[in-house]
């Protein structure tokens, strides 16, 4: 939806959307179009500067110690996933990801990840049906609500268009996991962490959408690829 | 430290965490967790479930560091406004466990009464806000304070103020428009 020509609409829902009261679809279709046009994105923050010298009307708490240890070690964690996604690359070169079955990447995947080092403990491979091309390589830490997106064909992008990627949850409808980026690594951000994400969701896939994504919630465009998700340790 | 100065200190830490630099998260963390968690657990209203959200929104305001651009929002405006979001995802989640059963919290939120209010007067940024804030209609007021402060959306202020969803939507959209209009003409 073009704001841009209904600025009193935009307002509102900028104020909403900082003052918290949009809520649920509403607020994922907004922060949809904060991404697509930045003047959405300066109205929320002009509207949170606002909102700001509020917070000087909440009491500060300590948190307990275990707070920042946790952060810390979670932190360690993140500090090995650069090696993880070069040696990605490397079997890039090698010809592998683009060669066979996603079956076969994740069998690499498996071996070259020692569950002690593992920063990542879901994995989706996803392929192009006809060709078995792997295309994407999904994958988040078992506590994190961080879904990193690889993407191994930067062909795989229509001008114009969005790619959504879906989680397919066990006997239920397709769930948004949002747009898949033209970086060649991105991540997306998932609504609970991955334990309770996506533990039931034994695949993922990829739809081609309008620019920003399926209007409805569900996907209406051709799906393109996809892939079992698995939990591997 | 005046609220300038930490404004910079903090902005300094971001670009240091940006860099990966591990101690400046860990300096910006010392200076910020206590704000931060306050927001949390008032939303939340669960110590745990407050100190999860807290967790995961430094590794995220570590991951995104890169991404914070001092001229939109100052450091402290740009890290509360992770945790919000986050703490309005985490209420999102189906509700297998019941925060504050004790009702502990929210005693403690409610029988401050104008607890905020009274903190806002007594800080210099936030004078401005309080007297605008006093010049709207009490619903007005009452209604986007839940909001801001507890997280609560508009069914739940329904609920919680017993007034039909209609109004309380109203007086939101009412409120914020005469708090902006205040806030502009100081």
């Amino acid at each position: 939806m073009n704001l841009r020509n209904r600025p009193e609409l935009q307002d509102r829902l900028a104020a909403e959307y900082a003052l918290g009261t949009l809520r649920g679809a509403a607020r994922r279709n907004f922060e949809r179009w904060m991404r697509e046009d930045a003047a959405n994105a300066l109205a929320v923050s002009r509207w949170q500067a606002q909102l700001a010298p509020l917070d000087a009307g909440v009491v500060p708490v300590t948190p307990p110690a275990r707070v920042w240890r946790a952060i810390r070690e979670r932190l360690g964690e993140q500090g090995r996933a650069p090696g993880f996604w070069d040696s990605i690359a490397l079997w890039r070169t090698l010809g592998l990801a683009a060669s066979g079955a996603a079956a076969i990447l994740l069998a690499v995947v498996l071996y070259l990840a020692p569950a002690a080092e593992a920063p990542a403990s879901y994995f989706a491979v996803l392929s192009e049906p006809k060709s078995q091309k792997a295309v994407l390589v999904v994958s988040a830490g078992a506590n994190s609500d961080q879904l990193w997106v690889r993407t191994l064909d930067p062909a795989i992008h229509v001008a114009g268009k969005s790619l959504e990627l879906w989680a397919l949850p066990r006997g239920g409808a397709p769930k948004s996991l949002g747009l898949v980026s033209r970086e060649a690594q991105a991540t997306l951000k998932l609504l609970a962490v991955a334990d309770r994400s996506l533990a039931d969701v034994p695949a993922l896939a990829v739809s081609l959408e309008p620019g920003g994504g399926s209007r409805t919630g569900a996907p209406t465009g051709p799906v393109l690829f996809s892939g079992p998700c698995v939990k591997t340790w | 430290m005046s609220n300038d100065a930490l404004g910079a200190g903090l902005t300094a830490l971001l670009a240091a965490c940006a860099r990966r630099e591990q101690a400046a998260l860990s300096r910006l963390y010392e200076l910020s967790a206590p704000k931060l968690f306050g927001v949390a657990l008032r939303i939340v209203r669960r110590e745990d479930w407050a100190e999860d959200v807290l967790q995961e929104c430094y590794l995220r305001i570590w991951n995104h560091a890169p991404q914070y651009r001092a001229g939109l929002a100052t450091p402290m405006t740009w890290m509360t406004s992770i945790v919000r979001n986050r703490c309005l995802d985490w209420l999102r989640r189906p509700r297998l466990e019941v925060s504050d059963e004790d009702g502990a919290l929210t005693d403690s939120a409610e029988g401050a009464g104008e607890g905020p209010l009274a903190l806002l007067e007594r800080s210099d940024e936030a004078a401005g806000i309080a007297r605008c804030l006093k010049g709207l209609e009490p619903r007005q007021r009452q209604a986007i304070m839940l909001a801001f402060y507890d997280g609560m959306s508009h069914s739940e202020l329904a609920s919680h103020l017993r007034e039909p969803l209609g109004s309380v939507k109203t007086w939101v959209r009412r409120g914020l428009l005469r708090l902006k209009a205040c806030l502009e003409a100081r």
